[in-house]
């Protein structure tokens, strides 16, 4: 089976964009030797997940700044760590018959990721740290190729609209340190294009599948999960416990639960939720996620 | 702090409310996929607040995970 022309169209229309906004991620910033987390924003107070919280109206401003600190290293992590698999998914589907007519595109998407990475791996070393990731895999059975595919491109896609929002708003925010705009700013320009290239190969992988109910179950019980998950790890209690917070995992149960976030997640997800709604790949939101 | 019963019980019901599926300590919960390698991260960072103490990514095997028993043997509350 091969992609619809319509996906090879974009995708060859997006190489050619790739190709004319080719960057050094070497050359493309310079980095401040040090930076003072308690003395400037790097990130936006208002998408912070204590946002809203008891814990965040007691928290005097250098000790809100410093969490902003610590939570854009977070952010960050959580982009390499979703880059990684990215990555490899991407590596493994290059040249493969069913992807054949967006290899071209496939190279620039792995390329774009690995600067993403570069960037946001330059800040978490050179000022903080890489936090860790809880992901880990204990039972990857074999599914049929198709669905594999599937659920790799939906996962990178419901991944990149969730950052993609924190992106778009913090490279507008004038509060922020110019280091920290310019990284969300450059990571939001080439997300763009990715998130146009997801939407278009979700959408035809999805039109024709032909599995039975039992899979399509399967399939949206572990998007709905993806979600979930992915949200729950931007209450990191290795970051609260970075910025001071005397019960990390207390503050990360508390904000989750708390209905200024679960009504900030929900706003931040609405988009790619419409979408998934629209195409009916998966009709209902994730209970647990909001 | 958690006694290592209180720690079964509340993985117990987390494992519930995610599936919807009633599970023992035996239940092989990862091996029947009552659970899936997507819910890892909660589970980790559950087991963290039970316990109130950070458990090491890098030092996890997938053995680690077969049952409630053997997750409260490994990363439960240390008497």
């Amino acid at each position: 089976m091969s992609l619809a022309d319509s996906v090879a169209a974009v995708a060859k229309r997006l190489s050619e964009v790739s190709q004319h906004s080719y960057q050094n991620p070497y050359t493309a910033l310079d980095w401040p030797e040090t930076v003072d987390p308690d003395v400037d924003w790097f990130s936006s107070p208002e998408l912070l997940s204590l946002a809203g919280t008891p814990e965040w109206d007691a928290m005097p401003e250098a000790a809100r700044k410093r969490l902003a600190f610590y939570e854009a290293v977070n952010f960050y992590s959580l982009n390499i760590h979703g880059e990684k698999s990215l990555m490899a998914g991407l590596a493994e589907r290059l040249y493969r018959k069913e992807m054949i007519q967006v290899a071209d595109y496939l190279h620039h998407f792995l390329d774009e990721e690995n600067k993403h990475s570069i960037f946001f791996g330059g800040f978490c070393t050179r000022y903080a740290r890489v936090y860790r990731s809880r992901q880990f895999s204990v039972n990857e059975e074999e599914v049929p190729r198709d669905v594999g595919d599937f659920l790799f491109f939906a996962k990178t896609m419901i991944f990149e609209e969730i950052v993609d929002h924190y992106n778009w708003l913090q490279a507008r925010d004038e509060r922020l340190h110019p280091v920290a705009r310019y990284i969300n700013r450059n990571h939001h320009v080439e997300e763009a294009r990715h998130l146009i290239f997801g939407r278009q190969l979700v959408t035809e992988l999805w039109r024709t599948q032909q599995w039975d109910a039992q899979t399509v179950d399967d399939v949206r019980g572990y998007l709905a999960a993806f979600i979930t998950s992915s949200w729950r790890e931007y209450y990191n209690p290795d970051v609260y416990a970075d910025a001071g917070l005397t019960d990390p995992w207390e503050a990360a149960e508390t904000a989750w639960q708390s209905p200024a976030q679960r009504e900030h997640r929900r706003t931040v997800t609405a988009k790619c939720l419409g979408f998934l709604a629209s195409e009916k790949i998966l009709p209902e939101e994730p209970v647990d996620a909001f | 702090m958690l006694s290592e019963p209180d720690f079964r019980a509340e993985l117990r019901a987390w494992v519930s409310e995610k599936s919807g599926v009633e599970v023992t300590d035996h239940s092989p919960i990862f091996a029947d996929r009552t659970l899936r390698s997507v819910h890892i991260p909660e589970l980790l960072l559950l087991m963290e607040r039970l316990r109130g103490t950070p458990i090491d990514v890098e030092d996890l095997r997938p053995t680690d995970f077969r049952d409630i028993d053997t997750l409260a043997t490994r990363f439960g509350v240390r008497s």
